[in-house]
């Protein structure tokens, strides 16, 4: 079960394992990306910024999406990070049912515009928001659990 | 960022969350005064990659000097980028946990102590300064 789905350019980090963490107690964290996944390093080093009692897959999107599908963590409390907005399309592309997803961290960098505190987009980011707003996904704007929801459906069309 | 005025064999760069890395130098130069080769980054309004840069950028001038990267809190942000940030360089070490009288330690005995003395003995300063105060 999946009891967060969250864009967060940090992935594993303090305002997940505690913000969210101390909230939801998640059983696991799944983090779905390629690059990560792909290097072993890179998995360690998230690998070690998980609190010792929660489980941590680190997955391609191709196995993040086969493993939730297959319903081998309907009995845990999941909480699913990407690292970027295309990666929900992906999930969604591979049988991934998303109706709704949190906004939480994507940082300011070159040629990303500010769409609030914490989330700016650059101009691909900001179609590829447009595109799950197309296909019915609330797009929760929100770095941690008790700060106000904005919602971005309205403000990337 | 501090300016050079004070010779040492070892650099330190504080990365943490919000402002606290510019206070924690502003407060350790207010207690033992002006520092040279310590340096400010503050990460949570910046990219992971403006962070990362942020610390090659004073790793690249280090001039052959050893490096100490403090960082706020173990598997943070800050923590993460700064590990990346140093991967494969020789003569560089990442420390959590950072506070006050760890950096304190630092500025006083980073001339005195090999650089793996130095190390151990901030963890240890660095504990020894959390307890209950019983009198």
């Amino acid at each position: 079960m999946i009891s967060l789905f969250r864009i967060d350019d940090r992935l594993i980090h303090g305002q997940v394992v505690l913000g969210w963490g101390s909230v939801l107690k998640p059983d696991r964290i799944l983090v779905a990306d390629d690059e990560v996944a792909s290097n072993e390093w890179e998995r360690r080093l998230y690998a070690s910024a998980a609190p010792a009692e929660v489980k941590v897959s680190i997955l391609s999107l191709v196995d993040a999406a086969r493993q939730l599908k297959s319903g081998i963590f309907d009995s845990e409390r999941v909480m699913l990070l990407v690292r970027h907005p295309k990666s929900v399309i992906a999930l969604m592309d591979l049988g991934l049912a998303v109706s709704e997803v949190n906004v939480g961290g994507l940082h300011y960098r070159e040629g990303r515009e500010k769409v609030l505190e914490h989330v700016y987009l650059d101009a691909e980011e900001r179609t590829v928001m447009r595109e799950l707003v197309k296909r019915g996904v609330a797009l929760d704007g929100r770095a941690l659990p008790g700060s106000r929801s904005v919602m971005l459906n309205s403000l990337v069309v | 960022m501090s300016n050079e005025q004070q010779s040492t064999d070892v650099a330190g760069i504080i990365v943490t969350h919000g402002r606290l890395a510019e206070e924690l130098l502003r407060t350790v130069e207010l207690i033992i005064g002006p520092q040279g080769n310590l340096y400010a980054i503050s990460g949570s309004d910046l990219c992971d990659e403006n962070v990362i840069g942020g610390i090659r950028e004073i790793i690249g001038r280090r001039g052959g000097k050893q490096v100490l990267v403090f960082v706020d809190y173990f598997g943070g942000s800050c923590c993460i980028n700064s590990v990346r940030a140093v991967e494969g360089e020789e003569g560089i070490k990442v420390m959590s946990g950072v506070n006050l009288p760890v950096l304190l330690a630092f500025a006083t005995k980073r001339g005195a102590l090999p650089f793996d003395e130095l190390v151990d003995h901030l963890v240890r300063r660095g504990r020894e300064s959390v307890k209950v105060i019983a009198l």
